[in-house]
């Protein structure tokens, strides 16, 4: 097992394209941490910078304290599963397995044992003398894992390693990595633009866009206290209703203004606000923080808010309402209520909003404006 | 066009195109079986067949000795390029090694009429080899195929063979290891089409052969050329020697086809 630290890791390619810039990442020894992120974030090549597959420009990578960056992938005891697998095709799945214990000169009898223990864990021991190419992408993705397993490195490196299975298979082996990952207690990192696969998996995880680090934090944690505008409107689906707005002080309180919605801040926040007291500024709305009664709406009763259905969406535990504040002609926004009650388009519903779950972001640079932070419980 | 028609538009085009490539075939076949006389016979005759002329080639000349020469100076030719033009092919699909200057270097050495390559070649020769012997045919023959076989291979390196080096690194295997264990025999299919090909231009070269040949050295395009005389062609025995010149590479075409295609489906595991 390991710890991995980054320190200030750049990536430039060619002096010119930044591909990464300036991570600052620690991920403790036995930590699942997931790096999430849209296409062309850096978080691949982050990965791959750990592994030795990509040369680190600038910064330090250090592993259980000792500078990796010039060490070659071969000696640095990672194992990797690719989105594509990257099976060898000219061998068996027993030879794929035993490919890299065959190049540490392990015992015969050793090698055996473990591809013996990996391939009934994961229950490939069947297909054991198949080549590649004679397995579904399942088994494929099961050997990939096994042979990431089979030589017990010091950490796992997973690249978008899901996102080639059908949704059902996705939801399965997504469940199984996190069994492993409790049952090994090995450091994992995993790579994934998939924001259910990282709030569902990750200890941690940490958001990067355009080579950055945008937070890092628990998954809850990040998602109820967002840093900016583009994790709040990253993660979950649908994601966070940002309007633009203003906070104006009247009779002692700060509000939250936008067109058909204002909402008294909870005394707690109202301190935190004052700076932007009678300025513009985002205004985030989660979907499911919309109640049908005041009595979901927090200790606090609930704001009510009068909204014209436009879309039903009934997902089945839920249903997805987009609604238009003030009429038809406001903005449009999306809430989340229970299954049970139907909706008609064209409506009108009054819902509670749980106004200690606002968020206020700065309209220049987008980021949340601190607060007392929401515990994830 | 009615459908019918449609279909046999096509089928007549293609049955022209295919007989411009297997009348001559056919042709060469016909005159190999019959007697000098009826060869020349306009309209063709089929006569009587016979072998004779097969014998003929052994007993008159000596093909034998041209065919060992070719079997022997195409074979070290590609065995000794193939090996060096993987390794060019693997750099530069790797590490982009000589840019694309390198390739146009290639193709333009490609381009460049053989004639004047030859005295040159010959000039340097003269100087560090025994000229007229197979060595100087196999080296020759191995600077005209080396980066044209290179040219082709490059190809076969580059997508999902990368990712599978890349995960055969981090199961510890070095550089050197994951070349040979891991995309040297991912592109198999492709080095084997390559390496025949290889040997069919060698096998097919006549005129660094040429040059470079005297009597013992002397491969079969060459000797077949020899053929031609003043006093004229003995054209039934040299229908008899082409066919079997072509041989071997009609018994591999099949081959070279078969791994081509695998060659360039490799590694599609998705």
């Amino acid at each position: 097992m390991a710890a991995i630290e980054l320190r200030a890791v750049t990536k430039t390619y060619a002096n010119v394209v930044s591909a990464v810039r300036n991570v600052d990442l620690t991920i403790g020894d036995g930590e699942f941490m997931v790096f999430l992120g849209p296409s062309g974030c850096g978080k691949s090549t982050t990965l791959r910078m750990i592994a030795g597959l990509e040369d680190i420009t600038s910064g330090d990578l250090l592993i259980d304290g000792v500078r990796m960056n010039d060490v070659d992938p071969s000696k640095r005891d990672l194992a990797i599963v690719f989105q594509n697998y990257a099976l060898y095709p000219h061998m068996s799945v027993r030879e794929n397995l035993a490919f890299g214990l065959k190049l540490r000169h392990l015992e015969r009898a050793e090698i055996a044992r473990r591809i013996d223990g990996i391939s009934a864990m994961l229950g490939i021991g069947p297909m054991l003398d198949r080549r590649p190419a004679q397995l579904s992408g399942g088994q494929r993705q099961r050997v990939a894992l096994g042979r990431a397993l089979v030589r017990e490195p010091k950490a796992f490196l997973l690249d978008e390693p899901l996102s080639n299975l059908d949704a059902k298979l996705r939801a399965t082996m997504r469940t199984e990595l996190i069994k492993l990952h409790r049952r090994l207690g090995a450091t994992m990192i995993h790579v994934t633009h998939d924001q259910v696969e990282a709030m569902t998996m990750g200890e941690r995880i940490c958001i990067m866009r355009d080579g950055e680090v945008v937070q890092v934090g628990r998954p809850l944690d990040v998602y109820r206290n967002p840093a900016d505008t583009f994790v709040a409107g990253f993660l979950a689906t649908p994601p966070m209703n940002l309007l633009p707005g203003r906070l104006e002080a009247e009779g002692g309180q700060l509000h939250a203004v936008t067109d058909g919605f204002r909402c008294a801040l909870p005394r707690a926040y109202a301190e935190a606000y004052a700076s932007h007291a009678g300025r513009e500024v985002i205004i985030g709305l989660r979907p499911e923080d919309f109640h049908e009664t005041p009595d979901r709406a927090g200790a606090l009763g609930g704001l009510p808010v009068t909204l014209t259905v436009t879309t039903v969406e009934a997902l089945g535990p839920e249903t997805v309402l987009m609604a238009s504040l003030m009429g038809e002609a406001g903005p449009e926004i999306a809430t989340r209520v229970d299954f049970g009650r139907e909706y008609e388009v064209g409506s009108r519903v009054t819902l509670h909003y749980d106004t200690a779950q606002i968020h206020v972001f700065d309209v220049e640079t987008t980021k949340a404006l601190a607060r007392p932070l929401v515990s994830a419980g | 066009m009615p459908h019918t028609l449609r279909t046999f538009v096509r089928h007549a085009i293609l049955i022209a195109f295919s007989a411009m490539i297997v009348l001559p075939l056919v042709w060469v076949l016909r005159v190999s079986l019959t007697d000098k006389l009826t060869a020349y016979k306009i309209p063709p005759e089929i006569g009587h067949l016979s072998l004779d002329n097969y014998i003929e080639v052994f007993r008159s000349f000596p093909f034998a000795l041209w065919f060992g020469n070719s079997v022997l100076i195409a074979v070290l030719a590609t065995l000794i390029s193939l090996p060096f033009a993987t390794m060019m092919a693997y750099a530069a699909a790797r590490f982009r090694t000589g840019g694309s200057p390198l390739w146009i270097a290639v193709l333009a050495s490609q381009m460049l009429p053989p004639i004047i390559l030859v005295l040159p070649l010959f000039m340097v020769f003269l100087s560090v080899l025994p000229v007229d012997s197979r060595i100087a045919i196999v080296i020759a023959h191995v600077a005209i195929n080396l980066p044209f076989m290179a040219w082709m291979m490059v190809s076969f390196f580059e997508g999902d063979s990368r990712s599978l080096e890349e995960a055969a690194r981090m199961d510890g295997a070095t550089r050197w290891q994951a070349f040979i264990r891991i995309a040297v025999p991912v592109a198999g299919p492709g080095i084997l089409a390559a390496g025949l090909l290889g040997f069919i231009l060698s096998w097919n070269e006549f005129l660094y052969a040429l040059i470079l040949s005297d009597s013992s050295s002397q491969t079969l395009p060459v000797g077949l050329a020899g053929l031609e005389t003043h006093a004229g062609v003995d054209i039934a025995p040299l229908a008899a020697a082409t066919l079997l010149a072509l041989a071997p590479v009609l018994i591999l075409l099949p081959f070279l086809r078969k791994y081509l295609i695998k060659g360039l489906s490799l590694g599609a595991l998705k």
